[in-house]
């Protein structure tokens, strides 16, 4: 079984974290078996992502691919000081998810946000690392400072890939009234996070 | 909440940073938010900084197991790389092809004057010719110059690949640094008019390059990548 990212793997997730970010500059430099190993540690998380986004097995393959391409050919603009490397690569398939989302093609079933929300909380992953697992807190207390239909549509954005126009129509009311509520919630969001 | 607090976000550009990283915007605004981050450092870290913060998010998603060809798939994408980038030099220097060709190439540059001749894409009476040839020796590229000085054709010679790079035109007056002429287009004859700053440049004494360079060409100003091909200017 391939590793993810927060599954538990007998490596102790700081190890892990490090060894990613080891293994990310190795392949900066044109290591191969580099871009192997980052492979083998994060492709189920990423494939993951994928699939929640696309919704569509084949797409998010065609786009799994292209990931590592991309960590491949960008790996040299991965810096260990600014981003954590499951950060960097979990950024580089949302948005090439979303992307390929955008360019159209891709259907979508119309769910509602509540059943979107039903799976963002899951019970904690038992190898969570401390830091990872305490920003994942102290956003989730952010978020849950939120009222409710915002928090909600804030996670199903992030985590489905949609548009205000999508969250509008999943949630049943105007598109103004949806970018509003995302906005000021961003903006709370924000000054909680930075508190 | 006050409208304030998002005005506030607003005019830093972190309010867009977030929709960015949240994923809301369409595909016009992502590239518009792309583009920023390419030229705004502080747009940058807001990025950032919803990325490593929203990030956490993900944490929620179920791993799913790849396909088992997952890896060899990659894998295969990135031969299909590798012998792109090699297809390139060895278009120059290696390709039996090319060896055949050795002695046909002045003749072949030649002909593609007379051609451009005959199509009327270069006066009969340019003054100035260059051929523009590979560390091979082979013909790259051929320029002409307009009789007035203040256009050039640049034509090429040969199949060539850049795959994504972009190529540029220099001119490289005697004992001076190169001057950027423009793009060029691997595939297919085109004409730039010369900066009025360089006519009187455009000379017998002038060498023309072509070097590879990032998607929109050289961020410096100055040839960053590679020459490929370069030629003195020569009266006809």
């Amino acid at each position: 079984m391939s590793l993810t990212f927060t599954g538990a793997s007998g490596m102790d997730a700081d190890a892990r974290r490090k060894q990613l970010s080891a293994a990310l500059y190795r392949v900066a430099r044109g290591d191969r078996p580099a871009l192997r190993l980052v492979y083998d540690m994060t492709s189920a998380k990423l494939f993951g992502i994928c699939l929640r986004i696309l919704n569509d097995r084949s797409e998010a393959e065609d786009v799994l691919q292209d990931v590592y391409l991309t960590v491949w050919r960008k790996a040299a603009s991965f810096d260990e000081a600014r981003a954590s490397p499951i950060t960097w690569l979990v950024a580089i398939a949302r948005n090439r998810a979303i992307d390929r989302l955008r360019s159209g093609g891709v259907l979508r079933l119309s769910e509602p946000i509540e059943a979107a929300d039903a799976v963002t909380d899951p019970a904690p992953t038992a190898a969570e690392t401390l830091e990872v697992a305490q920003e994942h807190k102290r956003l989730k207390s952010c978020l849950d400072e939120l009222e409710g239909r915002t928090s909600a549509s804030i996670r199903a954005a992030f985590m489905d890939g949609l548009t205000y126009e999508e969250l509008a129509e999943r949630s049943g009311v105007p598109l103004g009234t949806m970018k509003s509520w995302i906005r000021r919630g961003l903006a709370k969001l924000r000054a909680c996070l930075e508190r | 909440m006050s409208d304030n607090g998002t005005r506030g976000l607003e005019e830093r550009g972190t309010l867009i940073a977030a929709e960015y990283v949240l994923g809301v915007l369409d595909a016009v605004q992502r590239r518009a938010a792309e583009r920023r981050i390419g030229r705004d450092p502080a747009f940058a870290r807001e990025v950032a900084f919803w990325e490593e913060r929203l990030g956490g998010l993900a944490d929620a998603v179920p791993p799913v197991e790849p396909p088992l060809d997952g890896w060899a798939r990659i894998e295969a994408a990135l031969a299909r790389a590798d012998r792109a980038t090699e297809a390139k030099p060895g278009f120059w220097h290696n390709l039996p092809l090319w060896r055949g060709l050795a002695l046909a190439s002045s003749t072949l540059a030649a002909a593609c004057i007379a051609t451009l001749i005959y199509v009327g894409m270069v006066p009969s009476t340019a003054p100035l010719l260059a051929r523009l040839d590979a560390e091979s020796g082979q013909a790259g590229f051929v320029a002409a110059v307009s009789p007035g000085g203040g256009s050039l054709t640049i034509v090429p010679a040969s199949l060539l690949s850049a795959e994504q790079k972009a190529m540029e035109l220099w001119l490289i007056p005697p004992g001076e640094k190169p001057h950027s002429l423009g793009l060029i287009d691997p595939d297919k004859p085109v004409t730039i008019s010369v900066p009025k700053s360089l006519l009187p440049k455009v000379n017998s004494e002038a060498i023309l390059a072509v070097s590879l360079e990032p998607p929109g060409g050289s961020p410096t100003g100055q040839p960053t990548g590679p020459v490929i091909a370069n030629g003195k200017l020569a009266a006809l």
